[in-house]
């Protein structure tokens, strides 16, 4: 009995500690982990406070954790947020925000110009990338594009360091004299999308020169990809994202894209013209945060959920208050 | 969680003439109505401007190897689930395995409960990634419908019937073949049919593993937003679907005892 009351004493209190501690507070249906937000470099912004935004992402690792930057963001400079994130699928996120269901998600330059500008050919520069994306998008289809980060989320190819080592591969033109030379050892585990896009498989093949047989390529899903070339028994190489926290945790060594083959894919916000005009300060509050980003800030991020399991609200959180742009 | 399926009530036909004319004139709408959505879709994906991402998905070599892939993962996941679940079901209706039924039941409910495509991630984690991992996978999701019909079938079986096949000196095995199974048939075939219909459904989840199917098409759909891909695969799966379900309602009607239409 005194144990009891000792033990609701202490959950009561600690209660109150935190209400008292928490400014506000961001739920969120994934993670189910509640994070404070409080004072920081963020300040208050007038015209949104009590203004509900609703913030979207796709369905990987990565642009959910955007989700939760932009939502604690939001949240600390005072207004309301609704959680969208984790939407399948690349194109219906850009269709929810086209459509105005949701204010701001986070996209890539290459993709946009690649699947949503019907470009063929991307730029292999990422200011003129960006630039080109961001003009065209406006014009096209009133989207507007925030600041973009320095990472490059790009597509590459993988395979254990220390097979790496004894085959001696650095780059993709190593891997595809490789292919021709140990054609049962060229081994590939891809996803579907990537089989099925133009700036992945079929165009990689043939920029590359490679031949390889249908039965060498594995289709599976995402995270198969990185545990099958961590085994290496179905595959010796897997299709993977540059900014991806699993590679360095499976240690895994990603081959140099030497021909510049792979479009450049730098994420920035996005929101939709409507919501630019009326709450414009969204992408400016996001700016300097943007800036941080660049490919290990955002692998020791992904590595954070991924690989240790931590909710991303939370990974989101603590990187904010390291950087000091919440308390 | 019981998956009894009730046997389809069929209408009564006074006079039947032939088996074989009734059948048709039961079985006859299914077909027709697929074929007419088939040859809908079809003119749908001709008439539409493909691109490249379309054009990998939308061709008859991919088409026919994709479906013979969920065709072949799905017909023998039928004959694997109907051998265990058939063979199980019968011995545990004897009167020495009884008291073993909840057991097995409970056993073929986890398959169940186990959400679809994390049973195949995880026996890919132990049996490696490709064919035989899904049809594993697809086995231990389709095994319960199939069990719970064979024991619920059996144990329906009038007492009395038996009691008087015993009594004219049939040995129980004469008595489970000719009287038993025979008065089960239509309701372990239900279990069958919701099976198959299952199987086919989460044979989609086979690409996810490198197992091929129809599912890629579906995948590839929604994530590059390709309505043509997306639709082609989800009516191939449908049609598959009801075409077994309905290949499984012309065999209930043929093995079924003559005193029983």
């Amino acid at each position: 009995m005194r144990n009891r009351t000792a033990l609701t004493r202490l959950v009561a209190g600690s209660t109150l500690v935190a209400l008292a501690l928490s400014g506000c507070s961001v739920t969120t249906e994934e993670s189910g982990a509640d994070v404070s937000v409080g004072k920081g470099s963020i300040k208050e912004d007038s015209s949104l406070k009590g203004q509900t935004i609703v913030v979207g992402s796709k369905d990987f690792t990565e642009n959910i954790v955007f989700g939760h930057i932009t939502m604690q963001a939001l949240t600390a400079a005072g207004a309301e947020v609704e959680d969208k994130t984790n939407i399948k699928g690349s194109v219906n996120v850009r269709k929810a925000l086209l459509s105005g269901d949701v204010d701001v998600y986070w996209d890539y330059t290459g993709t946009a110009w690649i699947t949503y500008l019907d470009h063929a050919d991307p730029i292999q520069n990422s200011a003129e990338q960006y630039a080109a994306v961001v003009k065209e998008d406006k014009e096209k289809n009133n989207v507007v594009w925030g600041a973009f980060a320095p990472a490059n989320n790009t597509y590459a190819l993988a395979v254990r360091e220390e097979k790496a080592e004894e085959w001696n591969l650095n780059t993709l033109s190593d891997l595809a004299a490789f292919a021709k030379s140990n054609p049962e050892d060229a081994t590939f585990c891809l996803e579907s999308e990537f089989v099925g896009r133009n700036d992945g498989w079929p165009g990689m093949t043939k920029a590359y020169g490679m031949n390889v047989a249908a039965d060498s390529v594995k289709v599976v899903d995402t995270g198969v990809v990185y545990t099958e070339t961590k085994k290496g028994e179905a595959c010796n190489f897997g299709e993977v994202f540059t900014t991806d926290g699993r590679i360095s945790h499976l240690n895994l060594r990603v081959l140099e894209d030497d021909q510049s083959f792979f479009p450049i894919y730098n994420p920035a916000p996005t929101v939709n013209g409507e919501t630019a005009a009326s709450y414009g300060s969204i992408l400016t509050i996001l700016e300097p945060i943007v800036a941080k980003l660049d490919d290990d800030t955002l692998r020791q991020l992904n590595e954070k959920v991924d690989v240790d399991g931590e909710p991303v609200a939370q990974v989101v959180s603590e990187w904010l208050k390291a950087e000091g742009f919440i308390g | 969680m019981s998956t009894v399926t009730e046997a389809r009530t069929e209408q009564v036909v006074l006079t039947p003439p032939s088996r074989w004319r009734g059948l048709l004139r039961r079985h006859l709408a299914m077909p027709a109505v697929l074929a007419v959505v088939l040859l809908g879709t079809y003119l749908w994906v001709r008439s539409a401007d493909l691109d490249d991402i379309e054009r990998r998905s939308l061709n008859a070599d991919y088409l026919l190897r994709t479906v013979g892939e969920h065709v072949t993962l799905t017909a023998l996941t039928t004959v694997l689930v109907v051998a265990i679940a058939g063979g199980g079901g019968i011995l545990l209706t004897r009167r020495s395995m009884r008291w073993l039924a909840p057991f097995a039941t409970g056993l073929a409910n986890i398959g169940q409960a186990t959400p679809a495509i994390g049973l195949l991630v995880l026996l890919s984690i132990f049996f490696g990634i490709g064919f035989s991992t899904a049809l594993i996978g697809l086995v231990a999701y389709s095994v319960l419908p199939v069990l719970q019909n064979t024991i619920v079938g059996i144990n329906q079986v009038d007492r009395h019937l038996i009691e008087a096949g015993r009594g004219i000196g049939m040995s129980p095995f004469a008595v489970l073949v000719r009287i038993e199974l025979p008065l089960a048939v239509p309701v372990i075939l239900a279990g069958v049919r919701t099976a198959l219909v299952l199987a086919v459904g989460v044979a989609t989840l086979a690409t996810f593993i490198d197992a091929g199917g129809l599912g890629a098409m579906i995948v590839t759909g929604i994530k590059l937003q390709r309505e043509t891909v997306l639709v082609t695969g989800a009516v191939l799966t449908a049609t598959l679907a009801l075409t077994l379900d309905w290949l499984g309602g012309v065999i209930s009607d043929l093995l079924r005892p003559r005193g029983l239409d």
